[in-house]
């Protein structure tokens, strides 16, 4: 790959970098909030004490990742209350696997879509190891270090449960419907945009590369736990061996949304508009000084 | 062991898994510990719809972090309590579910609103931590083990109550008005937390008696009143009328015990409150929902083991 040269500060970047920026970094940001809000459903939930702490800690990094990527949007002067609380839920760019609500006691969702999320998640950092934008580069080696243990997490969550064919058959309702969503994770925000990104040198693979690379992770390993993958509709837009791949209505990158999340919006956002707050407080150190 | 003997020695972590403790300290011990097992599962249960509503990011990751801290205690707690032989940790999560386990009556209150959080994470874990700090110098050494990590850590989530009372008593008038309502509605809870006077006590003599118990309800009322009065008034919170309260010359508080519920609290006391009931149930439904989850990995162990008993996945 040719050597790309290195942005700005936030400050001086053209309106089109710093819209290009931006879009990878919502990307990461709302990911990363939105999976962990739901994550945190299971806390008090999860199948024993022990799963609960370890499922915890893994919502708890990624509200902590999110915070990372928040951060730094935070460099054009908006404040943590307009970028999570008094956003439009309209306008936010997570993928819809994120959003997606659990049946109750259905652990083999949450269990699925951490794996799927979190390969996903290592692929796309990977990408942004390079970055032509210091900003993002400096933060991916703390982030990546973390992800390790979340795949190996639900890695062996998925073994375990797909060794007995009543647990295996519910894993596998799991992936017949989440499997769409899960290609979101790499649909664009906006083709344009999207392309730019990849010009400007922010990451280093473009979303098709990175997809292809992620279904030859993922497909091999859920098909040695016997579950299949072709009930799964998959997308057929970037095919490059993978026929027939077809995404859902709403991709969530696009900021069309399914209606759970709208749900979801009020129900974080309740306190905040209850208490009619207008700033987030802020108790941790600011990412820079830490 | 008899129970002279055990009364003879009883001091700080003086007894352990090591020694042949009599089957009435036992049960007295489990009774105990797992009362306080429990209460941090329902704890975790009451506040956890906060880490959802909490109003900014960094208050979310430490709600979630308390939430999961009390499951960790949890299962510290359940450890201390199996150490002593007459219950599973199984069978105490059993009794939790069907409605036989006791647990803190502040729990039995369902929380609507993010503003009664503090009467939770400032008074009534400020409350709790002053009988733990006492029970780090129980007879059974397994307890106050326990009790050393948990300690440390209601250190933090009573620091985390106590910055987000500031919060909400420098907000708004409005957020102000809503936690003096909240506070006037748990403030005869907290006092109960206590528990009534000593003569009506059923347990204590004995549990006292054997080292398990450090400290008497009263003096530990006592010591509550005279740190939490004047950190409410503080923060601009104003004491209640009721229950009326005096302070006498030798530093103790002297309750007005009819100024306070106490059929509640006795109702509460049996598991037969109906909010209380609601967040029991609630537990054992979502509870009952992963049963499946937990029947798969038994299989596994047994597969990997060849044994029937239940172990955890981590």
């Amino acid at each position: 790959m040719a050597a790309v040269e290195e942005l700005s500060e936030p400050d001086d970047l053209t309106a089109d970098e710093r819209e290009a920026v931006q879009h990878q970094l919502f990307r990461l940001a709302d990911d990363e909030f939105v999976v962990a809000e739901r994550y945190t459903e299971w806390q008090v939930k999860a199948p024993t004490l022990e799963s609960d702490l370890a499922f915890s800690n893994i919502a708890q990094d990624e509200l902590g990742h999110a915070r990372l990527w928040y951060d730094l949007l935070q460099d054009w002067g908006a404040e943590e209350s307009e970028l999570i609380w008094e956003r439009d839920p309209s306008e936010w760019r997570h993928s819809t696997l994120a959003e997606l609500p659990f049946d109750e006691g259905d652990w083999a969702d949450p269990v699925l879509r951490s794996y799927l999320y979190d390969v996903a998640e290592d692929i796309q950092l990977r990408a942004l190891q390079d970055s032509s934008y210091p900003r993002i580069r400096d933060r991916v080696g703390k982030i990546l270090g973390e992800e390790d243990y979340h795949r190996e997490h639900a890695a062996n969550w998925l073994e375990r449960l797909c060794e007995e064919e009543e647990s295996r058959a519910r894993v596998q309702d799991a992936l017949d419907r989440l499997f769409p969503h899960a290609l979101t994770l790499f649909a664009p925000t906006d083709e344009a945009v999207e392309e730019r990104i990849d010009e400007l040198g922010i990451r280093s693979e473009p979303l098709v590369t990175m997809r292809e690379e992620w279904l030859d992770e993922v497909i091999p390993f859920l098909e040695s736990l016997g579950l299949s993958v072709d009930d799964a509709e998959l997308p057929e837009q970037y095919d490059v061996h993978h026929s027939q791949l077809e995404l859902p209505e709403h991709t969530g990158r696009d900021q069309s949304h399914t209606d759970a999340w709208f749900d979801l919006h009020d129900d974080f956002t309740h306190t905040y508009q209850e208490l009619g707050r207008t700033s987030a407080e802020r108790i941790m150190k600011d990412p820079d000084d830490e | 062991m008899d129970i002279e003997e055990v009364k003879q020695r009883a001091g700080p972590r003086e007894f352990s898994p090591k020694d042949e403790m009599p089957e009435k300290y036992r049960k007295a011990a489990t009774r105990m510990i797992q009362f306080h097992a429990n209460s941090e599962i329902m704890g975790a249960y009451l506040e956890k719809p906060f880490i959802r509503q909490a109003p900014s990011l960094d208050r979310k990751l430490a709600f979630s972090a308390k939430v999961q801290d009390e499951i960790g205690h949890g299962q510290l707690l359940y450890r201390a309590a199996e150490s002593l032989g007459i219950k599973t940790r199984d069978e105490m999560l059993d009794e939790l579910a069907e409605g036989k386990g006791k647990f803190l009556n502040c729990f039995h209150y369902p929380m609507d609103s993010y503003v009664e959080t503090p009467m939770i994470a400032f008074f009534v874990d400020g409350a709790a931590m002053r009988r733990q700090a006492t029970l780090k110098s129980t007879s059974w050494e397994p307890y106050a083990h326990a009790m050393d990590k948990v300690c440390f850590e209601e250190g933090f989530h009573v620091k985390h109550g106590e910055a987000i009372l500031y919060e909400l008593m420098t907000g708004s008038k409005k957020e102000q008005e809503m936690t003096q309502e909240a506070f006037d509605e748990w403030w005869p809870r907290i006092i109960q937390f206590f528990g009534p006077t000593n003569e009506k006590s059923t347990h204590h003599g004995f549990a006292s008696e054997v080292g398990l118990k450090q400290m008497s309800n009263d003096d530990l009322r006592t010591a509550f009143l005279n740190a939490y009065i004047p950190k409410a008034e503080k923060y601009g919170l104003e004491i209640p009328e009721e229950p009326r309260i005096s302070k006498n010359d030798d530093g103790t508080y002297e309750v007005v015990e009819e100024d306070l519920d106490w059929d509640e609290f006795f109702t509460i006391a049996k598991n037969d409150y109906e909010p209380g009931v609601g967040q029991i149930n609630g537990r054992k439904a979502a509870q009952d929902a992963v049963e499946w989850v937990r029947e798969s990995l038994d299989s596994h162990e047994n597969r990997l083991y060849g044994s029937s008993q239940p172990q955890a996945a981590d």
